[in-house]
This record gives C-alpha cells, sequence and structure tokens, in this order.
C-alpha cells in the first residue's frame, strides 16, 4: 500500500488530471532528442565506461561492471578439477529459455544427442517475461524487407545486415514452427494472425498472445522438450568455463552442480551457448527487469574462449520499471500502458515528454526529471515518476485495467495499490544487453564450434532493440544455431583442456591487472537492498 | 534498506526469526543468511519458481503462494514449496491425428474429478475446478480462455486428491486445440510468396549496398 506520503503526491496528479487531458505535447525534433539523450541516457554517462585491457575487444568500450568481470578471475582452483569428461555427448546447450530449448530441439530433430543444461530451472528465463509479443512480418502491407528496414533503423544502423535479414527472413517460417508445436497466437475473425503496431514499426508486425506472449510460448516448447528422448536435462548446473582442444576450438564446458556443490567436465562436438543478458549487474545501479540468472556468464565464458563481442556498450532502459513497492522494484509496465494514453507526470503534476517519443528517450526525460528534482521519492529513498493508469480506466471504462492487464493488476492488488485508481511509481529499468557476443548467420562465433544464440548473441540489434524482437531472434537463431552444430556429429572432439583460460589469465597478469570480481557472477550478491 | 525501524517476528522454514517489516518470503530468506537459489526465478511472479505455503496468524487454513510476491506479516508461519512432482503424460503432437479426442486415454485421471474445488488456490486467480470442468465437458475452447495466465507453478496440483495435474491437462488441450485449427491465411500468403522467391531481387540490391546507401534506402522502404 501506498504510504501516506505518498497518498499526498497522488493528491496532485489526480488534480492535475482534467488539465493534463487538455494538453497536447509535440514529439521532440531531432536535435532536441539528441541533446536528451546525450545529456541523461545511461549509454552516454562516460565516467560509467572504461576501455577493454585484454581480450579480443581490447581498447572498445564497455561498463565497468563487464569490464571488470572480463578482467576478472574465477574463484576456482582449476588444477583441482578433473578435466576427464564425466558427460560425453554431441551438442551441449548452456541455458534454458527460449533459444537454449529452440537450438536442443532443432539439434535433436537432426538427430544429435543434446545436454541441455542450466543454472535455475528449466525455462527460468527472460523468455517467461515477454509480454508484449513477436515481430513477424505476416500482414499485409508488410514485407520482410519492412522489417528490415525498421530493425536498421532502430538499431541506429549499427546492426549487421546479414544478420538482421536473417532475422527477418525466418520470421514468418518460425512462426509457422510455432504453430505447429502448439503454440497459437491472437486472431482476427478471418482466422489470420492479428498484427498489431508499435513504436518504431511502420506496419502491424507485433504478434501476441495476451499479454503473455513469451510465458504462454516457452510453456509449450518446455513441455516438447520434455517429450524428446535424445535430450537430456540437468537443471541447476551453471557452467563456469568453456573447454578448448588443442587448436582452440571449443569442445565443451565444466558445469558446477549447485545441489552436491562438485565440478564437472562435460565433452561436446559443439557448445551453444543461451545463457541470456545481463541485467542481474546492476549497470550504474539501475533496477532491472531481468530474472535472478541474468549475469552476463556468456560474455565471460566466450570472452575467455576468444571469442570477439560486439556493442557491449549499449544497454536498453525500459522507461516504465516500478519503483514501488519495493519488492517489485525494476519489474516491468509494459508499453501498452503509454500507447493507450497514460501520461507520465513529475511530482508537480506535469508532464514532460510525449509517452509515445521511443524508449531510450522516454527513460531520459525521466531521469532528467527526477535528477531536475522533480521526482517523487519512496520510503527508501528511491526516486521516480507517476505513470497516470487511471486515467486509462476514465477513457475506457471501469474494470478496463484488470481485464486488460491481469497480472500487473493482481501483483499489485496483492499490496492493495489499485492501478485502476491509483498511478504508477516508474523509474527507467535495466530491460536489455543490445549487443553480445559476435555471431554469423549460422550463430556461430570467432571460436570455432562454439555458437551463440538470444541475448547473449550481438551484432543484431545494433544500438537498440525494436520492441518485439528479441523474442523473434531467440527462436531464430536459436534454431539456426542448432542445425548448425548438429552438423558437427561426424567430428571428433579433441582433447579437453583449459589452455584458454590459463592464456588469458597470463594476459591479466602480464599487464599486471589485479581485479577484486570473481567471474563468471553466476548469482547476483545477496540482493534484498537490490540498489 | 527500510528506513522503517518496524521488525515483524515469523516462523520461516522452521525457525522463529525476527526480520523488517515489508520484505517478501524469498526476500525474508536472503535477509536471514538463507542462501535460496532453487526457489527462485524471474522474481517478478512470472515463472512459478517460488511457490510457499503459510500459515497466517490465528489462521486455520494453510495457504499458498508466490515467495517474491507474498509480503510476509508478523506471526505467519511459512515453508518454500520449490517442487511438487506431478505427471506429465508423453505424447508426440505431431503424431496425432486429432490429438482433442484422445485426452482421455492421455489424461484418464482428469475423468475421475468429484469437482471437489480443492485445487482452486491459484496464485494468479484462476478458477482451476472451473477450468477442469469445461475440460471433462469437452468444453476445450472455455477451459483454455481462463488458463493464459497460469505459471505452472503446479500448486493445484499438489492439492488434487485424484492425482490429477490440472496444468499439464491444461497445456495438453491448449497445444491440442492450437494443432486442430487451420493455419492462418495471411501467414500462409507470405510463406507461399517467399518461397516463390517474392524478395530475391531486393536482397541482391541490398547486398550491394554502401553502408550510407543502406541507411536512406532502409528509411525510404520504412517511410514507403
Amino acid at each position: 500500500m501506498y504510504t501516506d506520503h505518498l497518498f499526498d503526491a497522488i493528491e496532485v496528479v489526480a488534480a492535475t488530471r482534467e488539465k493534463r487531458k487538455q494538453q497536447e505535447l509535440a514529439r521532440l525534433p531531432e536535435e532536441a532528442v539528441e541533446q536528451l539523450l546525450k545529456k541523461f541516457h545511461p549509454d552516454f554517462r562516460d565516467s560509467a565506461f572504461r576501455n577493454l585491457r585484454v581480450g579480443m575487444n581490447r581498447g572498445e568500450r564497455t561498463t565497468h561492471e563487464i569490464a571488470d568481470l572480463l578482467e576478472a578471475f574465477s574463484d576456482l582452483d582449476y588444477s583441482k578439477i578433473d578435466l576427464r569428461p564425466e558427460y560425453d555427448t554431441d551438442v551441449l546447450v548452456l541455458g534454458g529459455g527460449g533459444a537454449g530449448v529452440t537450438a536442443a530441439l532443432f539439434a535433436e530433430s537432426m538427430g544429435a544427442r543434446v545436454l541441455l543444461a542450466t543454472k535455475l530451472r528449466l525455462g527460468n528465463s527472460n523468455t517467461i517475461m515477454a509480454l508484449g509479443g513477436m515481430q513477424a512480418s505476416v500482414s499485409e502491407g508488410d514485407s520482410p524487407l519492412r522489417h528490415f528496414a525498421d530493425t536498421m533503423i532502430a538499431g541506429n544502423n549499427a546492426g549487421r545486415r546479414e544478420l538482421v535479414k536473417a532475422m527477418v527472413e525466418d520470421g514468418p517460417k518460425i512462426v509457422k514452427w510455432l504453430l505447429e508445436t502448439g503454440v497459437d497466437f491472437d486472431r482476427d475473425e478471418a482466422g489470420n494472425l492479428a498484427a498489431k503496431k508499435a513504436g518504431g514499426i511502420s506496419a502491424p508486425r507485433l504478434i501476441s498472445i495476451g499479454d503473455h506472449t513469451g510465458l504462454n510460448i516457452m510453456k509449450v516448447l518446455k513441455d516438447e522438450i520434455g517429450k524428446r528422448a535424445s535430450i537430456d536435462m540437468s537443471e541447476f548446473t551453471p557452467a563456469v568455463e568453456l573447454t578448448t582442444d588443442e587448436s582452440g576450438a571449443c569442445n565443451g564446458a565444466i558445469l558446477f552442480d549447485l545441489g552436491r556443490k562438485r565440478h564437472f567436465a562435460v565433452r561436446a562436438k559443439a557448445v551453444i551457448l543461451a545463457t541470456g543478458g545481463s541485467g542481474r549487474l546492476h549497470m550504474q545501479g539501475f533496477p532491472t527487469s531481468n530474472n535472478f540468472g541474468a549475469t552476463g556468464d556468456a560474455l565471460v565464458l566466450a570472452y575467455r574462449a576468444g571469442a570477439k563481442l560486439e556493442g557491449v556498450d549499449s544497454f536498453q532502459y525500459h522507461p516504465t520499471g516500478v519503483m514501488f513497492p519495493e519488492h517489485m522494484v525494476g519489474v516491468l509496465v509494459t508499453e501498452a500502458i503509454r500507447s493507450l494514453g497514460g501520461h507520465l507526470v513529475n511530482v508537480k503534476g506535469e508532464r514532460f515528454i510525449n509517452e509515445l517519443e521511443t524508449r531510450d528517450v522516454c527513460a531520459a526525460a525521466i531521469i532528467r526529471e527526477c535528477e531536475r528534482g522533480n521526482g517523487v521519492t519512496t520510503p527508501s529513498g528511491k526516486v521516480g515518476v507517476w505513470l497516470d493508469a487511471p486515467l486509462i480506466e476514465e477513457a475506457q471504462g471501469k474494470g478496463f485495467l484488470r481485464k486488460r492487464f491481469p497480472s500487473l493488476f493482481r501483483h499489485l492488488m496483492r499490496v492493495r495499490i489499485d492501478i485502476s485508481k491509483q498511478p504508477l511509481l516508474v523509474f527507467p529499468t535495466l530491460h536489455y544487453q543490445n549487443g553480445g557476443i559476435l555471431i554469423d548467420e549460422t550463430g556461430e562465433t570467432t571460436v570455432r564450434n562454439l555458437f551463440v544464440a538470444g541475448e547473449a548473441a550481438g551484432g543484431i540489434h545494433g544500438r537498440n532493440r525494436a520492441m518485439g524482437n528479441a523474442l523473434l531472434d531467440i527462436f531464430v537463431f536459436g534454431r539456426r544455431a542448432g542445425l548448425a552444430a548438429s552438423q558437427l556429429m561426424p567430428t571428433e572432439p579433441g582433447e579437453v583442456t583449459l589452455n584458454h583460460v590459463y592464456r588469458h589469465y597470463d594476459r591479466l597478469k602480464s599487464l599486471r591487472i589485479s581485479s577484486v570480481a570473481k567471474s563468471p557472477t553466476l548469482f547476483p550478491e545477496f540482493i534484498v537492498n537490490k540498489l | 534498506m527500510h528506513n522503517n525501524e518496524e521488525t515483524v517476528t515469523i516462523e520461516l522454514e522452521g525457525r522463529k526469526i525476527k526480520i523488517p517489516a515489508g520484505l517478501t518470503v524469498i526476500e525474508a530468506l536472503w535477509d536471514t543468511g538463507h542462501d535460496v537459489k532453487r526457489g527462485v526465478g524471474c522474481l517478478s511472479g512470472l515463472c512459478g519458481a517460488c511457490t510457499v505455503a503459510y500459515l497466517a496468524k490465528e489462521s486455520r487454513m494453510v495457504k499458498f503462494g508466490l515467495g517474491c510476491q507474498q509480503i510476509v506479516e508478523d506471526g505467519l508461519n511459512v515453508i518454500m514449496l520449490p517442487y511438487f512432482p506431478s505427471r506429465v503424460a508423453r505424447y508426440l503432437l505431431e503424431l496425432m491425428e486429432n490429438p482433442l479426442e484422445q485426452l482421455p486415454e492421455i489424461y484418464a485421471e482428469l475423468y475421475s474429478c468429484n469437482d471437489c474445488k480443492a485445487c482452486n488456490i491459484c496464485p494468479e486467480w484462476i478458477n482451476v475446478a472451473g477450468v477442469m470442468k469445461a475440460a471433462r465437458e469437452a468444453d476445450y475452447e472455455t477451459a483454455t480462455e481462463h488458463v493464459m495466465d497460469c505459471i505452472m507453478c503446479g500448486l493445484c496440483a499438489s492439492r488434487c486428491p485424484r492425482g490429477i495435474a490440472p496444468q499439464h491437462v491444461a497445456l495438453f488441450i491448449q497445444r491440442a486445440l492450437t494443432k486442430e485449427r487451420p493455419s492462418p491465411p495471411n501467414l500462409l500468403r507470405r510463406l507461399a510468396e517467399m518461397d516463390s522467391l517474392g524478395y530475391a531481387a531486393d536482397w541482391a540490391e541490398v547486398a550491394l549496398l554502401g553502408d550510407e546507401e543502406l541507411a536512406a534506402y532502409c528509411r525510404r522502404v520504412s517511410e514507403a
């Protein structure tokens, strides 16, 4: 429940609602957008970044949090790890979200034996949290080319065209595969897939399953993977290191059994890294919408093995993460609230940005308001602005919010906040790692036999990801990686070594780099106080 | 973190313990030094990993919820229930002609349900007993309509005296219904268009453009 202090602040929102309804806020001109981003978007805060001193991306910039991990040692004593494989397989998939499960399913469909290892429970991932939908050019008046153009523009033309082309061309095929697997999407009266428009998308292209698109896809894929005889599952066993052969090609991983607290080696002909993003590193102290396990492990493992990264200095901050109540800090409030006309309101009851600006612009504007002292302070000292949801209820009729956003409504109702009557306190939340480990169209990295799919991969979304493209990219590149990895079935994995790790450590030592960080992180630190 | 000095005393995993007010069950466990990983997932109330059973002060009924959403109140007695075994049928949808007709074989226990409603403890407020009733009566559209919010936490299965796992039954119906629906015409049209290389010339053009030309090209296509 809101505190008295916050109730007082809410009165200002209610009192100014009528006046705000009359107000038209123009979209910002291009130069103003640029200035706003440069001054207030976290990606432009130079003090938060530094250049890497070792590895394939030496001299390139990333956040301190990631640089700390890439320039760190592991806290494992490698001399004590038995490198004789306890498990031998064709394809080792690391990660149990949408990308990992898809990769495993397609590798198996080609006849490969697969081991899928996850840090948490199978399916616990950011995939289930994808609310809005998935982009696929299926509607009349849309085309793969249009999807391509929109994606390139959204990414500030920094995405790799061959990867974007692969993604948009596979879009309709992926939808077909999902339908055949038993995932249905919302349809219109004629039985067509109902595609919606969204910010930065030039044609109706967002297909969805109510407000729980990712959850309902993941449920089915999880069910399906359990029915495949040649896929073994290993839950609660995060990867802590990759292994390589004499030539430097990847041939397995060291997993850590959380229950039994012991390490073991898995040998494979190909490895697919699909362990997701890095929101739980809480870059620059931001809250995050990401799940508990999103600690950027893939970046660390692949980098030590010699893989090239791309764009790991660019992150997406979703403008509306919950800031109160405390236990929901960082949880996403869907874009749809703003698309439906919900205002962003500061402590004085004023709007300060057109709510339909892109994610990065809205996020920067909220940060600006809070830095200028126009934010609302919570009992624990956090600051946010109001998202006026009751305005929508007024316009659309009683019961609308409960019906349209059932889970958001329920989660807040549990703590006696009624979003049909009270606004939400929000602040930008770390949402997506735009860059990652560079891949080619087959999902392979610059390290032989090492594939990456999903948020861990880089090169697709450029400097900014368009809404609905993450959900598509995990299936597209999960499938491609699974198919390509299964092609390696006839090869023999060489001797299992950790030579790449020793080489990486030697470089760190020769540069006298010492770090207090230990990587991979695996789990966020004690996070009761998330900030 | 919490500026208010208020504390509550709860019984956490069988141990009486004093903690700051306003924490969730998971936060309470962390706050008291428990190394919880198995029951933690999205921390957003969507993954169903963190189910808990609790007895509120002076209450007679054990209730169920999600550890990342349940705020602990004074006198609460709570444990985590991170996993409850339930039967998942093995079937291969791709090999089934009319999968819905096979529901009575695949989940035969469904028809032993006597509508006792013990399963109506859903943390997502789903009327599970109602869904099972619709399923028994072969009203599959109604059954699936109400389970879109299901997070597969399995709490309902833990309460069923007949050993029914409603979450798996509902998921089978969801998948089977999809399989039996006709393919979306707009999707089929797009796939046919792509099969006949409808965009080959455009892609060939894209491949030849320099970076700046490509940016201009994208703007043109997007605004067309």
